[in-house]
C-alpha cells in the first residue's frame, strides 16, 4: 500500500515535465508577448524590443525552457511578470479560496446527486423519477455563466438574501471562531459561498444523480438484493445498506473526475462572483501572457488533480475490499 | 424617499454635518466596482484604467485635470512659460508625501527623469518624449526644457510625483506606493480589492470619505447586478448597453451619461495592396452602417462619429465628415475601380482575383464582434468576400495589428485628453503607432503644427486640416465616439462629479479640487 502510494507520487514527476512542455509550446505558438502587453497600445517598436531583451524573451526557446526547469528543480517557480512577486507566493495566497469553493461545491453535488439519484431509482417510472431526471437534464444543459447570473439576480438583487459578490473569512478559521462563541463570521462566510458553490455544483450534481440512478437500478436487480428482501430485511436497510454501497463504486471514480471539472468551472464562477481564487488569476494571467504565472497555475491544477485521483483510487479499496492496490 | 432625494441634491455641507452627527454613520466609506485589477500602483508604469484611477488618488501631479480637462494647480501653485520651449513650475510651500517626507523640486525632477529614461520602459514614454531635461532651479521651482514647443504637455502633467528618496532606497512603488495625493494605500488583495484610506497630508485637506474600496468584478453584468444588490456604491463604464438602460430608469441611483474620451474605429492597412488606394477604402467605409452599430448594437450609449476630433474638444468642427452608409454607392465605386462579377459566382473580381478582405477584432467585447459581423454581412451583400478573424486581445493587438498584418481591424483608442493623442503617433509618416503605414505630407505638417503651435486657435485649425484629409483618405474610419456612464447610490453622503476619464476624485468629498 505504502509502496503503491509512493510509486503513484513518483509518477507525477514525468507528468509534470510533460505538462510544462505542452504549456510552454502552446504559449510559444499563440501570438502576443508579455513585453507588448506590458507596454500597451501606446508602445513604440524600440520600447518593446528593449523590454523583450531585458525580460530575456529574445533567448532561444530551449534556453528559456531549460532555465525554467533549472529553477523549478530548486523549488523556484519564477516571478510573475505583471505582479512582480514570486509565483509560488501568489498561487499560495489564492489556492485556499479555490479549493474551498471546489470542495463545498463537490460536497453539495455529491449530497444532492446521490440523494436525487437514489430517490429516482427506488421510484423508477413514477412521477418523482421523471421530475428528478428532468431537473438533472436542466442541470446538465444550463451554462454555468447563465445559471450564475440568474442565481445572483434572484437571491442577491431581487430578494436581497445573499451578497452578490466577494468572499468572507476563510470557512475553517471562521468555523473555529464560531466554536469560540462568535458565529457571525462563519454565517457571513456561508452567505458568501452559497451562490458561487450552488452554481458551480449544479452541473456536477446533475451528472452524479443520473449515474447513481443507473447504477442503483442495476444493483437493485441483483440476486443478493432479492435475498436480503426475502430474509425480511427492512427496505431502507436494503437500499442504503446493501444496494447503495455497491452502486457507489462506479460513481466514486466519476466524483474524482468531477473535482477536476469543478476546478475548471471555478474559472468562470470566480470571475462572475469576484471570488478571489485561482480561476480569476488564470484569466488575468492568460490575457497578460504572464508566462511564469500561467506555468505555475497549470502545474498546481495538475498537482491538485493528480492528488484527488490518487485519493479516489485509495477510497476504492476502502469501499470495496475485493480491490487490492498493487 | 423624497426627503432623502432632496437631501442628496442639496448642499453638500448640510450632509457633511449630518454625517458628522452620526446619522448616516456607515456612509464614510465608498465601494467602487472596477473591471480589471491594477497592474501596478507606480503612476509612471500605469497602463490600465484601474491603475490610472487609483494612482490619481494616491499621488498628486504638478497639475490636476478638471472634469473638462483644464489643468488646475495641484502640487504646482503656478507656472509660466518664458519662451515656447521652457515651462517653469512653482511648487506650493510645505508639501509632504504621506510618509511625512517633504516634496520638493528634486522629486519632480526624479519623476520625470525616470519616466523619460528608455530603460525604465514607461508605457506612456512617447507622450513625454519632447521633454529634453527637467531641472530644479531651487527647492520649490522646477524648469522643463523642451526639444520643441509641445502644446499638449500640460494635459499630461497630472502624472503623479513619486518620492525620490523612497524610490531610490529600493522600495517597490508598484506594490507599496507612497504619494502626496488625497488617499493612501491600506490594503491590496491582488485580483480582489484595493483599499484606500483618507490621507491627512494632502495640501487641500482631508477627503470626507474615509475609506475607498475598489472591488474588482470582471464580468460587466455581474458588476451591474452587484451594484443593484447594494454590494457596490459606484459603477462606471465599461457596462453592457442592456444594463445601462435598466440602471438609468432606477430612481435609487444617480447617473451621469456623457461623452467619453474614446473612439471605436476601423484601422485600414494602407500598406496592403488591396487597400492602398484611398478610393478602395472609401468604398469599404460606405459599407459600415454607423447608425445601426451605434443605435442598435450599442443601444445609443455611443455617438455616431464624423472625424478624428472628439465633439467635446476645442478643435471640433462639425463640417468635417466621413463617407456615410451607402451600399449602392459602394457597389458603384467598386465597379468604377474595375471590380465586377465576371464569373457569376456572386463575388466581385478583377484580373481573375476575387475581392477578398479580412475584417478583424478582439474577442473580449461582444459588441465589437457584433459590429464586425454586421459589417461583414453588409460587405457580402454587394459581393465582397469578407472574412472575419477574431482572437483574444494580446493576439489581436500586439501579435497582429501592431505588426501591420491586418487589412481592416476594428479597435479603439482611449484617454484622448488632447487631439494630439489621436493623430501624431498614429497618422504621421513613421509614427510609432502608425500600424497601417499611412503617409501624407499635408497631414504630417498639420499634426506637427498642432503639437508645436502656441495658441489654441492655430492648433484647432491645424487639427481640422489634418482631420479633413483623414476623413477623405480614411487610414482611420471613426465609427463612434464612446460614451461614458457613471452610476452611484443616491444615499452617498457626498456630491458626485463625473469625470470623463473615470477618475475618482469627484466622489470622495474634496470640494476644494472638485471644480
Amino acid at each position: 500500500m505504502t509502496a503503491y502510494v509512493i510509486r503513484r507520487l513518483l509518477l507525477f514527476v514525468p507528468m509534470a515535465v510533460g505538462i510544462i512542455c505542452v504549456t510552454f509550446a502552446l504559449l510559444l505558438l499563440i501570438p502576443g508577448d508579455p513585453a507588448s502587453v506590458l507596454l500597451g497600445q501606446e508602445a513604440t517598436a524600440e520600447g518593446i524590443a528593449s523590454l523583450r531583451a531585458a525580460m530575456g524573451l529574445d533567448d532561444p526557446w530551449y534556453i528559456r525552457l531549460g532555465r525554467y526547469f533549472a529553477d523549478l528543480a530548486q523549488g523556484d517557480m519564477g516571478r510573475s511578470i505583471f505582479q512582480n512577486a514570486p509565483v509560488s507566493e501568489i498561487i499560495l495566497g489564492r489556492m485556499g479560496a479555490t479549493i474551498e469553493l471546489a470542495a463545498v461545491a463537490l460536497f453539495l453535488s455529491v449530497v444532492v446527486g446521490i440523494g436525487l439519484g437514489v430517490l429516482a431509482a427506488i421510484r423508477q417510472g413514477g412521477i418523482v423519477d421523471a421530475a428528478t431526471m428532468l431537473l438533472a437534464q436542466l442541470g446538465i444543459s444550463m451554462p454555468v455563466y447563465w445559471l450564475s447570473l440568474l442565481l445572483m439576480l434572484w437571491f442577491a438583487v431581487n430578494l436581497g438574501w445573499l451578497p452578490a459578490i466577494g468572499r468572507g473569512e476563510p470557512l475553517i478559521p471562521a468555523f473555529g471562531m464560531m466554536l469560540a462563541g462568535n458565529p457571525a463570521p462563519f454565517l457571513d462566510s456561508l452567505a458568501h459561498i452559497t451562490l458561487p458553490a450552488l452554481s458551480l455544483a449544479g452541473n456536477s450534481a446533475a451528472i452524479i444523480s443520473r449515474l447513481v440512478r443507473t447504477s442503483m437500478l442495476e444493483v437493485l436487480r441483483e440476486d443478493f438484493v432479492r435475498t436480503a428482501k426475502a430474509k425480511g430485511m427492512r427496505r431502507p436497510q436494503v437500499v442504503l445498506g446493501h444496494a447503495l454501497r455497491n452502486a457507489l463504486l462506479p460513481v466514486l471514480s466519476v466524483i474524482g473526475l468531477r473535482f477536476g471539472a469543478l476546478l475548471g468551472g471555478a474559472i468562470l464562477t470566480e470571475t462572475i462572483f469576484a471570488w478571489p481564487g485561482l480561476g480569476q488569476l488564470t484569466i488575468a494571467a492568460i490575457s497578460q501572457r504572464d508566462v511564469p504565472l500561467i506555468q505555475g497555475i497549470v502545474l498546481i491544477f495538475a498537482l491538485i488533480y493528480a492528488t484527488v485521483t490518487l485519493a479516489v483510487d485509495l477510497a476504492y479499496a476502502a469501499v470495496d475490499p475485493r480491490i487490492r492496490l498493487r | 424617499m423624497t426627503i432623502r432625494k432632496s437631501a442628496t441634491r442639496g448642499v453638500a455641507a448640510s450632509l457633511v454635518a449630518l454625517a458628522a452627527a452620526g446619522a448616516v454613520q456607515a456612509q464614510d466609506s465608498l465601494v467602487i466596482g472596477a473591471d480589471v485589477d491594477a497592474g501596478t500602483l507606480d503612476p509612471r508604469l500605469s497602463r490600465d484604467t484601474t491603475a490610472y484611477r487609483v494612482t490619481d488618488l494616491i499621488y498628486a501631479g504638478l497639475v490636476h485635470l478638471s472634469p473638462t480637462l483644464e489643468p488646475q494647480p495641484d502640487m504646482a501653485e503656478s507656472w509660466e512659460s518664458p519662451d515656447p520651449q521652457t515651462v517653469i513650475f512653482h511648487l506650493r510651500e510645505g508639501l509632504t508625501f504621506s510618509d511625512g517626507s517633504p516634496l520638493t523640486a528634486e522629486d519632480v525632477v526624479y519623476t520625470f527623469e525616470t519616466l523619460t529614461d528608455p530603460d525604465f520602459n514607461a508605457p506612456q514614454l512617447t507622450l513625454f518624449a519632447p521633454i529634453e531635461s527637467v531641472e530644479a532651479v531651487d527647492e520649490l521651482t522646477v524648469q522643463f526644457n523642451l526639444s520643441a514647443p509641445y502644446a499638449p504637455l500640460m494635459s499630461y502633467l497630472s502624472m503623479g510625483i513619486v518620492p525620490s528618496d523612497y524610490a531610490e532606497s529600493g522600495a517597490d512603488l508598484s506594490s507599496e506606493p507612497i504619494g502626496s495625493g488625497p488617499m493612501v494605500l491600506s490594503e491590496w488583495n491582488r485580483g480582489s480589492d484595493i483599499v484606500l484610506e483618507a490621507s491627512d497630508s494632502y495640501w487641500a485637506g482631508t477627503p470626507e470619505i474615509e475609506t475607498v474600496t475598489v472591488r474588482i468584478v470582471g464580468d460587466n453584468s455581474a458588476r451591474a447586478q452587484a451594484f443593484e444588490a447594494g454590494d457596490l456604491d459606484v459603477i462606471q463604464s465599461p457596462l453592457s448597453p442592456q444594463d445601462i438602460q435598466r440602471l438609468e430608469e432606477d430612481d435609487r441611483f444617480g447617473s451621469e451619461i456623457m461623452a467619453g474620451l474614446g473612439v471605436t474605429y476601423l484601422n485600414f492597412n494602407t500598406a496592403d495592396p488591396l487597400l492602398a488606394d484611398p478610393e478602395m477604402r472609401q468604398a469599404f467605409a460606405m459599407l459600415v452602417d454607423q447608425e445601426t452599430i451605434v443605435n442598435d448594437i450599442y443601444q445609443g450609449v455611443d455617438e455616431v462619429a464624423t472625424s478624428i476630433i472628439l465633439p467635446s474638444s476645442w478643435a471640433y468642427d462639425e463640417s468635417i465628415t466621413q463617407p456615410t452608409f451607402d451600399p449602392a454607392g459602394a457597389a458603384e465605386k467598386f465597379a468604377e475601380l474595375g471590380w465586377s462579377d465576371s464569373d457569376g459566382d456572386g463575388i466581385l473580381d478583377k484580373d481573375g482575383e476575387p475581392l477578398t478582405v479580412i475584417l478583424s477584432t478582439h474577442s473580449e467585447d461582444p459588441n465589437r464582434i457584433q459590429a464586425v459581423e454586421y459589417t461583414q454581412a453588409m460587405m457580402q451583400s454587394v459581393g465582397v468576400d469578407a472574412q472575419i478573424q477574431i482572437t483574444d486581445w494580446p493576439s489581436f493587438s500586439s501579435g497582429y495589428v501592431q505588426q501591420g498584418q491586418h487589412q481592416i481591424a476594428l479597435l479603439g483608442w482611449l484617454n484622448l485628453t488632447d487631439p494630439d493623442r489621436l493623430g501624431y503617433a498614429q497618422l504621421t509618416t513613421g509614427g510609432s503607432q502608425n500600424w497601417g503605414g499611412y503617409s501624407n505630407e499635408t497631414v504630417d505638417t498639420a499634426l506637427e503644427e498642432g503639437r508645436t503651435a502656441l495658441d489654441q486657435e492655430t492648433r484647432a485649425e491645424a487639427y481640422q486640416t489634418a482631420a479633413e484629409v483623414i476623413a477623405e483618405e480614411l487610414p482611420y474610419y471613426i465609427i463612434s465616439y464612446q460614451g461614458y456612464q457613471l452610476f452611484w447610490d443616491k444615499d452617498l453622503p457626498v456630491e458626485v462629479t463625473a469625470d470623463p476619464r473615470g477618475n475618482f476624485r469627484g466622489m470622495i468629498g474634496m470640494p476644494e479640487t472638485a471644480e
